[in-house]
């Protein structure tokens, strides 16, 4: 059952770039959107998730919980998800220094020079 | 839907989302349905509210709450929130619920003001009969039993078989889990040094009033007047949690007798059991059940599909309302002299 998927890109290596437009559309720069089943979508997340360098990407994909949709991240960016007994939300960190562990339930950042 | 049929401008549009109207909020039954924040500072910045927490170096971290798409914050007691926070929460109506530690104990919960009174009306024309009051208490009980009770039984006999039922699912649970004896006990002075299972009873307990009282809420009934329960501010919520305990959050409790942390698993298993059993939804069509037998046209939660309810008319005991905003002067006014 292949289900709408968006995947989000910063800064990923060009070649990555070009290999997602082959299963999805770039509406605008670095976000891809598609129609993809649940093996596909494993597979090409598995491979962008390796490939990204510095950059960073986010996948969403519709799931069957209270919010309705889950997301993946890979890569280290200033806003990590937070899991608050089962909802997703997402916390923003003052600086990027190093990255949180998402299990804790506090995000403690290390002092920033 | 309610279709904009006027473009908006700049101006506007920007008044829209700092106000949204009500087709722009989700249903209570399409809202997520709780979130628990402790050890953090709510506040409301230009552009939403968010839970901010304090680095050891005095950095901030800050998570964005979904206000409008939230049916209840749970407020644990490490938390301060500010007075715009509470405001936007109340505009998009949002209950604010205060709890204890773990989302034990309800202390109290907010009200936001932009509501259709229809089923509070409902309510206290149910509540203020003697007879229709003992219906609803007799239709609440006998909902929860499997089998059919004579149309005789009384009240108290009805209370009766209640304990009785709970009882014999105690027993039948404990057996299931491999647990002794349970005996289900609630206290706070001794908090830490309970056995999981009533740990994550109260935890889940908990978290199930804190939904009732938003759905309540939400519907503009009062938590206050009560069928079966009474003379507490919370008697309905605890009327209408105990439809759905049974099947909801004792099973639960039980299969977490061996769990490390009972009360975070608890809301953790009862957010997911929530939504197989759309608990929300069946809350408000539950409660509409209870308070208009006859009607079947059940309008949800004060949404109409157009334009926003009438919402201020003068009560007349002949013609039932008419139009507030008016001026009933008769038109020929006798000279005064």
């Amino acid at each position: 059952m292949p289900t709408m998927t968006v995947l989000a890109t910063t800064a990923v290596p060009d070649h990555v770039r070009g290999a997602l437009t082959r299963w999805m559309i770039e509406p605008t720069p670095g976000l891809y959107v598609g129609t993809l089943s649940a093996r596909v979508r494993n597979e090409l997340w598995a491979v962008v998730a390796a490939s990204i360098g510095p950059g960073a990407a986010v996948l969403l994909h519709p799931e069957a919980n209270e919010q309705g949709f889950t997301l993946h991240t890979a890569g280290d960016r200033r806003r990590i998800p937070f899991d608050f007994d089962g909802l997703a939300l997402i916390a923003f960190r003052p600086q990027d220094e190093q990255t949180t562990d998402p299990e804790e339930p506090e995000p403690t950042v290390p002092a920033a020079g | 839907m309610a279709a904009n049929r006027r473009p908006h401008t700049q101006s506007s549009a920007r008044r829209r989302v700092a106000s949204p109207t009500l087709a722009m909020l989700p249903r209570v039954g399409d809202s997520l349905s709780f979130l628990y924040a402790d050890i953090v500072r709510i506040v409301q910045d230009d552009t939403g509210v968010c839970a901010e927490t304090t680095g050891e170096d005095g950095d901030i971290t800050r998570v964005h709450l979904p206000t409008a798409s939230l049916s209840c914050v749970l407020l644990g007691p490490g938390t301060s929130i500010t007075q715009p926070a509470l405001a936007t929460f109340a505009r998009h109506g949002t209950t604010v619920v205060c709890t204890g530690s773990g989302g034990v104990r309800c202390y109290s919960g907010t009200v936001p003001a932009s509501l259709t009174t229809r089923w509070l009306e409902r309510q206290v024309h149910q509540w203020t009969d003697p007879d229709r009051r003992l219906a609803v208490a007799r239709q609440m009980y006998t909902s929860r039993f499997q089998i059919g009770v004579p149309a005789a039984t009384t009240l108290e006999q009805l209370r009766g078989m209640e304990g009785q039922r709970m009882k014999a699912l105690y027993k039948l649970l404990a057996q299931q889990h491999r647990i002794g004896r349970f005996r289900r006990s609630y206290e706070p002075d001794s908090w830490d040094t309970q056995d999981p299972v009533n740990l994550a009873l109260s935890s889940a307990s908990s978290c199930l009033y804190g939904i009732v009282h938003s759905a309540l809420v939400a519907l503009g009934c009062s938590p206050a007047l009560g069928f079966v329960h009474q003379g507490t501010q919370l008697a309905f919520v605890y009327d209408i949690a105990d439809l759905y305990k049974a099947e909801l959050t004792v099973p639960l409790a039980f299969s977490l007798h061996d769990s490390p942390n009972p009360e975070a698993a608890a809301r953790r298993s009862f957010r997911e059991q929530l939504r197989l059993f759309k608990l929300l939804p069946r809350i408000v069509t539950d409660v509409q059940t209870l308070l208009a037998p006859g009607e079947t046209e059940h309008v949800a939660d004060g949404h109409t599909d157009g334009e926003a309810v009438e919402m201020v008319n003068l009560w007349d005991p002949k013609s039932g309302s008419v139009p507030a905003g008016v001026n009933y002067a008769p038109q020929e006014a006798p000279d005064v002299p």
